[in-house]
């Protein structure tokens, strides 16, 4: 094992003694943390005094054949220079997860409200999810996998019966 | 004026009774204004005081990261570019990075100093856009055409090199780069690096009016600004030494010796000094990876010949990298076919021009809303993506 792995690995079985995850290093200064999603506040806000201040992302990936969204924190410790991430799954038809506004504030406020815009996961306790990029848009959350761009667009502003248009029915 | 009066005047406007109901007004601050571009601060307004201000993005939302789910590596390394207007070469840089962990790429060694060359000459004049606009708002506009004129010696360079003037078009590519070096460009370079002291020169000369409008304004505690998700320039004008570079060193910034600038005041002047303090870090960057660049191939076999159709291994990986505005990341998420299952795309102006920009400028006058917003270093095309 490199030298340089030992904190990582120091980190990771700390979690390990506390909470009930799934963890492995992914290579230097990246640890993967997969956790259910009752459990999450609790593990992010002990997370964050162990010095994981810096919030660097929250994305969304759609598993659509699996049927659930799988929500991805990406968290920074400037202490330890490791970067966390931790993975933690919600029903595709009830995407419904607590919110981290409570532990980090202002920067989760607003990846949580461009997720919600995006793929529909809806942030119990973040009071502001109001639209945030696509004003006026009345479609379904456009980056969901089953969303078909192409098809929206069409159906949408082309009409099949315009002698120009029609080509985009073929 | 000092810092004090001004702090004085401060107390004096907050002192004052609300304006009686009715009084307030909105202010649209951009989206169409020559400076901000595609974005636009909705303010509430109660006679020379901001009460509240909220941000308006949108107006150049592509859905890069939908986009790239329906192309291979080597079509996203091309629109990778258009992440940032300002920087596409830094883009271009995370962006290829990203897929070479994932494919577990080894870059060959001559390409990582170009890659790194070529990062440090876009942050340079990226930076130098920085103070061209930060120089007109504050009132003045001969440090805008300054800064535009110099910046051209570092696009005629790119032109020469990528053949793209401002978008190189995936010059830093999966593998490597796209290309060598062509003969004679190594002196260039030098050359244009003169050019850029020169150009710092000026831009340390002394400035009362800019003093004037940047000293003591937006200040920004380290601690607020570690809770709003600052980073970057923004993160070390309020006192905070980090840099990804340095924390966790990526091509070959681990061999390069450079300093990390940080100021503590946190003020508008204090993150505008953060910018030509790290051009000249920059400079010293090329000049030692120019020193040392090494012969050889630029690219990986496996990328020689671009093909259209690669497959990449199934897995996930998270690639920071310190562009110009602070931290730039790649979350790419692979299914074991061509095209990425899922890219998120973490830009540094997504967090200081939502909630940085808006904690900033509550309370602040009206008339420092311009300096305020500039010192930010902003650019909506990668907050909006």
């Amino acid at each position: 094992m490199n030298p340089k792995e030992e904190r990582e690995v120091e980190i990771l079985e700390d979690i390990g003694s506390k909470f009930d995850v799934e963890g492995k290093i992914q290579r230097e200064r990246r640890i993967w943390i997969s956790i259910d999603n009752k459990e999450l506040i609790k593990l992010c806000g002990w997370l964050k005094n162990q010095g994981f201040e810096h919030l660097s992302a929250i994305s969304v990936t759609d598993w659509v054949k699996e049927g659930r969204f799988e929500v991805t924190y990406h968290l920074w410790s400037y202490k330890d220079k490791i970067l966390l991430t931790l993975k933690t799954k919600v029903d595709r038809e009830k995407p419904v997860i607590k919110s981290v506004i409570s532990i980090w504030e202002e920067s989760a406020q607003i990846h949580e409200r461009e997720l919600h815009e995006l793929f529909g996961v809806k942030f119990k306790g973040n009071l502001d999810l109001s639209s945030l990029f696509l004003e006026d848009w009345h479609g379904p959350p456009p980056f969901r996998k089953d969303f078909d761009w192409r098809e929206y667009v069409r159906d949408e502003f082309y009409d099949k019966e315009n002698e120009r248009e029609k080509v985009y029915y073929d | 004026m000092t810092r004090k009066t001004r702090g004085k005047r401060f107390t004096m406007i907050d002192e004052m009774e609300p304006a009686p109901k009715g009084t307030e007004y909105d202010f649209y601050f951009g989206p169409a204004h020559p400076g901000p571009g595609n974005f636009g601060v909705k303010l509430k307004i109660d006679g020379e005081r901001v009460v509240s201000a909220r941000a308006d993005p949108g107006y150049l939302h592509r859905g890069f990261e939908k986009l790239m789910e329906y192309r291979t590596p080597i079509q996203n390394a091309v629109l990778s570019d258009r992440l940032c207007v300002l920087e596409p070469l830094n883009w271009n840089l995370v962006h290829a990075e990203a897929v070479d962990e994932l494919m577990s790429i080894d870059v060959p060694e001559r390409a990582k100093y170009i890659r790194v060359i070529m990062a440090e000459l876009s942050r340079i004049q990226s930076h130098i856009i920085w103070y061209g606009v930060f120089s007109k708002a504050t009132g003045f506009d001969t440090g805008f055409k300054m800064a535009f004129g110099y910046r051209d010696y570092i696009l005629d360079l790119f032109e020469l090199i990528t053949g793209g003037r401002v978008y190189p078009a995936g010059y830093i590519c999966p593998g490597g780069v796209r290309r060598d070096f062509p003969n004679g460009a190594r002196d260039k370079i030098l050359k244009v690096l003169d050019k850029m002291d020169e150009m710092i020169k000026l831009e340390e000369l002394e400035n009362p009016a800019l003093d004037a409008r940047a000293k003591g304004v937006g200040i920004l505690k380290v601690k607020d600004a570690v809770r709003l998700g600052a980073t970057g320039p923004v993160l070390r004008g309020s006192g905070m030494k980090t840099d990804v570079r340095k924390d966790e060193p990526y091509e070959i910034y681990d061999r390069l010796d450079f300093e990390v600038p940080v100021r503590k005041e946190g003020d508008a002047y204090a993150r505008y000094m953060i910018g030509i303090e790290e051009m000249k870090q920059s400079i010293k960057i090329v000049k030692q990876a120019l020193e040392e660049l090494p012969e050889g191939e630029v690219i990986a076999s496996k990328f020689k010949k671009p093909k259209v159709s690669v497959k990449m291994p199934e897995g996930d990986v998270y690639v920071r990298n310190e562009v110009a505005r602070g931290e730039g990341a790649v979350y790419m998420v692979s299914d074991g076919n061509g095209e990425p299952y899922r890219t998120k795309i973490r830009g540094p102006d997504f967090l200081h021009m939502i909630p940085v920009l808006e904690y900033l400028l509550k309370g602040t006058q009206i008339a420092d809303v311009p300096a305020i917003y500039w010192s930010l270093n902003i650019c909506p095309a990668d907050m909006d993506r």
